[in-house]
């Protein structure tokens, strides 16, 4: 019994972090149907801000992330404006392929600045953990896990309660009717962009702590990140969060009790039956856009 | 059979032809390059040395220190007059970690480039294709990496390594020290978690086994793919058995990752011996620092401080000439570079068979100590055990190499970030 409440606790801890780092894609591809395939490279780059501030001024990564949404937001402005929303006017299609090309030249840079070598940051929480009986959890999943709720919750929060939440979502939902009542879609990418990369900081620095990164990293992430946003439904916050954690209960579960070798596939194994019984996703915008046409 | 269908038969056939023609052209171009192939060297002028490593891909920056270690080499070698009287040059190509691309590159060295000798590459996955592309050609392949034990089981005479032990020989020190403790010192239960990688998941067998014999109970066995970067439910499961040992099949950056999940957990073993990740540069930081790593035991086939001809100027002349110390691929290129001088000094001609029958024949004095092979080129030694003390990483084991008397019988507790 222990031993499945350890590994459920493991699970729903590392989903909570898989979705905090999908936050920022949960919102490009769901709201924008844009594949934004330098996600991962983004994130990583946010490790390794966090990790420069933690080394070099001594800031937490937790803390340092807060500084590191500044420039990820500004970077995600320059992104959509100068290379996104050119290719988009031509071929929606073809910002995958200009993303991609955005994650190579950002893993080249990364290289060029930080170098090849792995590097984690060492807060004094990493290597920590709390007790509860028999069971344990680990202070720094404990810290990213609380820290991919309050995003998500503040994200959801935003999207409900503001001006600019409600014209993302009516732009997600009727484009043509939005832009109708004076919602410029181009303004609103450029804040979707803003706020994805912005988050991308969060899940940067839970990954500065949580795992070691170089700066080819970003292939591990880009595919878990996709795997999430597909399972949880396109521009769904909240759906994007509960996609994480099944995704985490999994690997863990089957880890814990079959092979860690077949863990590898579960996400693969999850995402086909998702597709085949719900392909709109667990929590989704695309029944609702179904609903009004 | 409708009418779209007769038509494209002739057509189909046209194809086919073609296809087996093209086939047939490269095999007999591919015929004719490998039979003029060695032959083919220049006899006068530098004498080149090809080697294809991954000096891109996840392994580049290993490879960068290796190739450094050939590169002080052949200057040292060109310094003292060259080989035969004749200068050594490098012919390196980059093969970013694909088997594929070293097969590749091999050929291409022996085949165009007509190199009159050939260095091996790094790592086991590489040197298993690049020895075989050598072996057909009838090339000498002195090899500064790639210790699993299935290299040296394919009939090859032509295969050298240029290290004291393989993986089957790992875990001698370790088990032989372990073996030395008393009963009640030693660990009653062990976890054994290892890559599947040639180079680690054979050690791991072989430790298992080794261990099992001396009454150390397995409580749990798990094999990993080299993809893996979560270990956190590994460690969990582990965690939860309890080991006072755990033996971890590691082949680079899985190492720190897989400890940083048992800090997270806080579980702290009385005893963890790593294979290779524990030497990496990069190893003492990922988990908090030089004192977090006290405690854990290594193999290695080098050291800096160990008292071999000519390692202390190795280390001088490597730390002088690229402004840091050398590491222990750069050591083990160095090594195979040393090898192969030996061999065409004695031998003095670049005949490849002479080569090989005369390290058959001779041990060699090298940088990692005396080196001497069994008729498949597997070394007749055993690796050093070293266990990481107070920030440093130190030799244990075998004694004449040993650079402590001290041996941390139980790992400290995790130190904090």
């Amino acid at each position: 019994m222990t031993e499945l409440l350890q590994a459920l606790i493991f699970g729903v801890l590392t989903g909570g972090v898989y979705a905090l780092m999908a936050t920022g894609l949960t919102l490009t591809f769901g709201v924008m149907k844009i594949v934004n395939m330098a996600q991962g490279a983004l994130l990583i780059l946010s490790a390794y801000l966090c990790w420069t501030l933690w080394s070099h001024l001594g800031i937490d990564p937790l803390l340092g992330s807060l500084i590191v949404t500044v420039p990820l937001a500004a970077l995600g402005i320059l992104i959509y404006r100068y290379v996104v929303e050119r290719v988009q006017r031509h071929d929606h299609g073809l910002t995958i392929v200009v993303t991609f090309a955005v994650a190579l030249v950002a893993e080249a840079l990364i290289a060029l600045t930080w170098g090849p070598n792995p590097t984690a940051t060492t807060p004094a929480y990493f290597n920590q953990a709390f007790k509860l009986g028999s069971l344990t959890i680990p202070r720094a999943q404990l810290y990213a896990f609380l820290l991919a709720v309050a995003v998500t919750a503040l994200l959801q929060l935003g999207l409900k309660r503001t001006w600019l939440g409600h014209a993302i979502t009516a732009a997600a939902e009727n484009p043509e009717g939005a832009r109708l009542i004076g919602i410029q879609p181009k303004r609103i990418g450029t804040w979707i962009f803003a706020i994805a990369t912005a988050t991308t900081a969060f899940g940067g620095a839970a990954l500065s702590f949580l795992y070691q990164f170089t700066p080819d990293s970003q292939d591990t992430w880009i595919g878990l990140t996709l795997s999430v946003v597909i399972l949880g439904g396109l521009g769904s916050v909240p759906g994007a969060f509960a996609a994480g954690v099944l995704l985490g209960l999994a690997e863990s579960v089957t880890t814990t009790y079959i092979s860690v070798r077949w863990s590898e596939a579960v996400p693969t194994i999850l995402i086909l039956l998702v597709l085949l019984i719900r392909p709109q996703g667990l929590f989704t915008l695309a029944a609702r856009q179904d609903a009004a046409t | 059979m409708n009418r779209q269908s007769r038509h494209r038969l002739p057509a189909l056939a046209a194809l086919a032809a073609l296809a087996v023609l093209a086939v047939a052209t490269v095999t007999a171009l591919a015929a004719c390059g490998s039979a003029g192939s060695t032959g083919a060297a220049p006899a006068s002028g530098p004498i080149t040395i090809g080697m294809s490593l991954p000096m891109t891909g996840p392994v580049a920056d290993v490879s960068k220190s290796g190739y450094q270690g050939y590169e002080l080499w052949a200057s040292q070698v060109n310094a003292a007059g060259g080989l035969l009287g004749r200068q050594v040059k490098l012919d390196m190509l980059d093969d970013g970690f694909d088997p594929n691309q070293t097969a590749a590159d091999y050929t291409r060295l022996i085949s165009q480039d007509h190199v009159s000798l050939l260095l091996g590459t790094f790592s086991s996955l590489l040197n298993a294709p690049a020895s075989a592309v050598a072996a057909r050609q009838g090339m000498l392949y002195v090899e500064p990496s790639g210790g699993a034990a299935t290299l040296f089981t394919r009939g090859f005479s032509d295969l050298f390594f240029a290290q004291p032990g393989t993986t089957t020989s790992l875990p001698d020190q370790f088990v032989a020290w372990l073996a030395g403790l008393p009963g009640s010192q030693r660990p009653a239960t062990a976890a054994y978690v290892t890559q599947d990688d040639p180079s680690a998941s054979p050690a791991v067998a072989v430790f298992r086994t080794k261990l099992q014999a001396l009454g150390v109970k397995t409580v749990y066995y798990q094999v990993y793919d080299p993809s893996t970067t979560n270990f956190d439910s590994i460690a969990a499961a582990i965690a939860h058995t309890q080991p006072q040992m755990i033996i971890q099949g590691a082949v680079a950056d899985d190492g720190a990752q897989f400890v940083r999940s048992l800090q997270k957990l806080n579980y702290n073993p009385k005893i963890l011996f790593q294979t290779n990740a524990p030497t990496d540069e990069a190893y003492p930081s990922a988990i908090g620092g030089a004192n977090s790593a006290d405690g854990v035991f290594t193999a290695q086939s080098w050291s800096s401080t160990a008292t071999y001809p000519g390692n202390t100027d190795f280390v001088a002349a490597y730390t002088k000439k690229f402004g840091a110390p050398p590491t222990e691929d750069a050591a083990n290129s160095y090594t195979a570079g040393q090898v192969l001088q030996a061999a065409v000094k004695a031998v003095g001609s670049l005949d490849q068979t002479a080569l090989a029958n005369w390290l058959h024949g001779h041990p060699v004095s090298t940088i990692v100590g005396p080196l001497k092979w069994d008729k498949a080129g597997d070394p007749e030694g055993t690796l050093l055990l070293s266990q990481w003390q107070h920030g440093t990483l130190q030799v244990v084991a075998p004694s004449s190499a040993a650079t402590t008397k001290t041996v941390l019988l139980s790992k400290p507790a995790w130190g904090n970030g």
